[in-house]
């Protein structure tokens, strides 16, 4: 007998036990111990174990992933029940909620039933599950149960009606949730049986508090025209049905991307923590000694970098973001990541010795599928544009694009392997320190005329006014130049800028994949600035912005540095800018978060609260925006190459601004603004459109003259 | 097959050029491989790689800083060089003098065709070409925009650029070589080979050691820049008429073209 007669409570085994037999509870135990068997042979013996080889395997430097485990731990503990990541998306992140403590909610009943019944019963005899407490249990099982069913449902409703583009389609992925809804089926239609063949007894004791087990008491209703015996035959089969599913889909998990629900958390424990974006910048001594430079063969990824797979459950946020896969370009992050799982067994296959143990193989002896051309083409990493969109939606905090960035320093540095209009900016940039190629001595003549201190002459300066090439050579956004100095010599900031002693903040370099002229760039910039004694930068570009702040801190070169628009910001809202005459002619504005800005440094609210003290005009959102904002296609170098594949991403950006209802997008990144820009002629939306760069409007607003005075040998 | 390409190091094409008595100031110029040169480089690894034999051997004449465009072109793969390390020859040389020297250092080496820019796109001068086939006794094909080795490597069948068309020659081997855009696409030196052009063997000589006395045949009397572009003019007026007007004034009294 399980449980107290009389009380409050349920007899578990019910029907299931004949009295004075333990024959189906010591099978029970005997198929329980059977299933996690099989779940460790399945961890050991199938891809999981043999990725697990790989990853021990992995080469590449990884830092600290235990600094701070408490934060670490509080972080991912948090994470996992708030579901942080996975309600930002409320529709899947509804239905992941229900069935997520669905999971929770059953697995600690189950414990609690297992424990009463199994352990503490037998060895002291007490029952504590009874009462109160055995009700508010059932309610909190039923309940829990039928909201898991609601979200399963949900989930089905989408993979068969909704069917977004992004979602992956295996056949796993309908079978897993029609498996899940089966066993929550199942064990209601047991415990309806067992409660439409009990406790509708009004004898029973419980049956004044039926309504505690809503889910069961009402599907048992389908049963209840049935006799007793009848039920209890139903009951007896449905419970061993409920049994065997259950146990069958615990050693399932093993195998699919149910894994995700051991993996998701650790790697969420694993995340990075520090601010730095998360393209690494290469250890500058690995150009004295290192024979090989990037990624061109698994092994040589980090070992987190190989466990990010482990934690994919390919649930296609990163794809639904991409800028690349939305202008169908062949780029799926999902993919690149699932790829490299794949990859990592398939290379297992030729690695792997006699006694299972895990060589590296040189590439000459090495004939099976290649990492780059047969796991990722070429042409996926060359379609990203680091927007770092992937790794902002991901709610397992895997890196996505990085592994791309890795395999381009491969292909650039070791083969030479890029597009052909490359080679004139990687030259521009060695010669004359931009990627267009201009004269070096041609950096400054933006500045003529603008009264605009030159840090040789000033001596030093707060603020170093990094303009970048774009503000330097570009006649776009020259005026942003132009505009900005104009602003800080009305506000009485203390600046300069270094005219041609300025030299290119190598992003593009860096992500395009040559580290090597980065670090050229990047080590020349750095001894500039510390000649100068230089502590606050300002700069035009959100590129040279991340560059300067992070990845040079890499570098040794640790300034404050800050975009135009946290510092313009601040000087409106100190009442250093006045604005004289708020901007009327706008008509409805949005704003375009640049991904640097944006994603890689959060700086969200200072632009649009510029927007609103210099205009009089509505600012509205476009579809995508703040952290999900939509690249404008130029970053990751993108700038600098043809976009041969698929739909231009810049058009498809113009197209939102349009549809948002707006008549002016505003820009505060010089490759936005050109990209932006660019997409409006190309579309020909000049008269429903404009672009307009916020430098620009603030010092229209402000009162100031953006022309050149006439100074003696100008022509 | 076993090539010489002969290499000048020159201003990157967008540097600021500043005259300086008969020549120009230097500080401050970032010096590259003359881009025809590039592309006889180029030619010369590509027909080395095709082979899967032989050696490429880089000859320039220039002062110390020349030795950075050697390097170069060592790390787009080829395999030694000789720099004619000579600042006060190099001064003074003309076409003359630099293919008097170029080609006393060729004359000790082993070698089935000798390539070249057409012209250096400092001077464009375009002499040394000529010079050079005439010292060493060796035909040239100027204005190379393809090339191939017969089976036998006796004979080169060459595509040259002529006006409005193309020719093809055959010459026997070894020749020299001039090399007109179009030719390849000059490749980027990939990392590791930089890193090998370091350890690569370079031949440090001066014209003296070379035997080479002849000094130039020309001398730079003077240099200068082209005039600065004059601001334009706005011809304005109250109406159409009154610009054209305007416009045709000073078309016949300023500028007196009507």
């Amino acid at each position: 007998m399980h449980g107290p007669q009389g009380e409050v409570t349920r007899e578990v085994f019910w029907n299931i036990l004949s009295p004075g037999s333990y024959t189906e509870q010591i099978l029970l135990y005997i198929l329980a111990l059977a299933a996690i068997g099989a779940l460790v042979r399945a961890l050991y013996k199938g891809g999981f174990g043999t990725r697990l080889k790989v990853i021990f395997k992995a080469q590449g430097t990884d830092v600290d992933r235990l600094d701070n485990w408490k934060s670490r731990l509080w972080y991912a503990i948090v994470d996992v029940f708030a579901h942080r990541k996975i309600l930002r998306e409320p529709y899947q992140g509804i239905f992941h909620f229900f069935i997520f403590y669905g999971f929770v909610a059953l697995t600690i009943t189950t414990a609690i039933v297992f424990f009463q019944a199994d352990i503490l019963y037998p060895i002291t005899g007490i029952w504590f599950m009874k009462g109160g407490f055995y009700l508010a249990l059932s309610l909190f099982a039923d309940v829990f149960g039928l909201l898991c069913i609601v979200g399963v449902v949900m989930a089905l409703y989408r993979r068969y009606s909704i069917k977004p583009a992004w979602l992956d389609e295996k056949p796993e992925d309908n079978f897993t949730l029609w498996f899940i809804l089966a066993i929550l089926l199942t064990g209601f239609i047991v415990e309806g049986l067992r409660i439409h063949a009990t406790e509708t007894n009004p004898a029973h004791p419980v049956h004044p508090y039926i309504w505690t087990s809503p889910g069961g008491y009402a599907i048992g209703f389908v049963f209840s025209w049935m006799d007793e015996r009848s039920m209890r035959g139903l009951h007896y089969f449905m419970w061993w049905i409920h049994v065997l599913m259950a146990l069958t889909f615990f050693v399932y998990i093993g195998y699919t991307k149910l894994m995700h629900i051991f993996m998701t958390p650790v790697n969420i424990f694993l995340r990075p923590t520090t601010p730095q974006p998360p393209i690494k910048v290469m250890p500058p001594e690995m150009f004295e000694c290192a024979e090989t430079f990037g990624i061109h063969k698994v092994e040589e990824y980090s070992w987190k970098d190989l466990f990010d797979q482990e934690a994919c459950m390919r649930c296609g946020r990163c794809v639904e973001v991409c800028p690349a896969f939305n202008t169908d370009k062949p780029l799926k992050p999902r993919d690149v990541i699932q790829n490299i799982r794949t990859h990592m067994e398939q290379k297992a296959k030729f690695a792997l010795d006699a006694n299972g143990v895990y060589h590296i193989l040189p590439d000459e002896s090495y004939t099976g599928p290649s990492l780059i051309g047969d796991c990722i083409e070429k042409e996926t990493a060359w379609a990203c544009t680091t927007c770092m969109a992937c790794v902002e939606a991901c709610p397992a905090y895997i890196l996505q694009f990085p592994k791309l960035i890795d395999l381009r320093r491969y292909l650039v540095m070791m083969e030479s392997d890029f597009a052909p209009e490359l080679q004139g900016v990687f030259k521009g940039m060695e010669n004359n320190s931009n990627p267009w190629g201009i004269g070096a001595h041609l950096r400054a003549d933006w500045a003529k005329g603008h009264d605009v201190p030159l840090m040789s002459e000033k001596g030093s300066a707060e603020y170093l006014f990094y303009v970048g090439c774009a503000g330097a050579f570009d006649d776009l956004n020259k005026r942003a130049a132009v505009a900005l100095a104009k602003i800080f010599n009305e506000a009485g900031l203390d600046y300069a800028i270094l005219g041609t002693e300025e030299g290119c903040c190598g992003d593009s370099a860096k992500k395009i994949g040559n580290e090597y002229i980065f670090q050229a760039l990047a080590t020349a910039n750095i001894e500039t600035f510390k000649g100068y004694g230089v502590k606050k930068i300002i700069t035009l570009c959100p590129h040279g912005y991340t560059a300067l702040k992070y990845d040079y801190k890499e570098l040794g070169g640790d300034f404050e540095v800050y975009h135009y628009t946290e510092i313009l910001d601040m000087l409106i809202k100190e009442g250093r800018i006045k604005i004289k005459e708020p901007i009327t002619d706008l008509g409805t504005v949005t704003y375009h978060d640049s991904c640097y800005l944006g994603r890689y440094n959060q700086v969200y609210t200072q632009p649009r609260d510029i927007l609103k003290a210099i205009s009089t005009s509505p600012v509205v959102e476009m579809s995508s925006h703040h952290a999900k904002s939509f690249c404008c296609g130029a970053g990751g170098g993108r700038m600098w190459m043809e976009e041969h594949l698929g739909t231009r991403i810049n058009q498809k950006r113009t197209r939102q601004a349009l549809e948002a209802g707006a008549k002016t997008v505003c820009t505060a990144c010089p490759f936005c603004y050109t990209m932006l820009t660019d997409g409006i002629k190309e579309l020909e939306l000049g008269e429903q459109l404009q672009s307009a760069d916020i430098a620009i409007l603030v010092a229209r607003a402000a009162g100031i003259d953006l022309k050149p005075k006439k100074t003696e040998g100008d022509a | 097959m076993n090539t010489v390409v002969c290499l000048k190091q020159v201003p990157d094409t967008e540097t600021l050029i500043k005259v300086a008595g008969t020549s120009i100031a230097t500080e401050g110029i970032k010096w590259v491989i003359n881009p025809y040169d590039e592309f006889a480089v180029e030619e010369a690894i590509r027909q080395k790689e095709k082979m899967n034999a032989g050696k490429v051997t880089i000859v320039s004449l220039g002062p110390d800083r020349a030795i950075e465009s050697i390097r170069t072109a060592l790390a787009m793969g080829a395999d030694d060089a000789v720099h004619i390390n000579d600042g006060a020859y190099y001064d003074t040389a003309d076409p003359y003098a630099t293919a008097q020297v170029l080609a006393a250092a060729i004359k000790g080496l082993t070698y089935d065709a000798v390539f070249l820019g057409k012209q250096a796109i400092d001077d464009d001068a375009g002499q040394v070409p000529a010079f050079l086939g005439e010292l060493l006794g060796l035909p040239v094909v100027t204005q190379v925009i393809k090339f191939e080795v017969s089976a036998d490597k006796k004979t080169a069948t060459v595509t040259r650029e002529i006006e409005g068309g193309q020719m093809v020659v055959e010459v026997p081997l070894p020749a020299v070589f001039s090399a007109q855009k179009g030719l390849n696409e000059p490749r980027y030196a990939s990392l590791p080979g930089i890193m090998k052009a370091k350890k690569k063997p370079v031949d440090v000589k001066n014209a003296g050691a070379l035997g080479v006395s002849a000094g130039p045949m020309t001398v730079i009397k003077e240099m200068s820049l082209p005039p600065a572009r004059q601001a334009g003019k706005i011809i304005t007026g109250d109406d159409a008429k009154a610009k054209a007007a305007a416009l045709a004034k000073a078309l016949h009294e300023e500028v007196k073209i009507i």
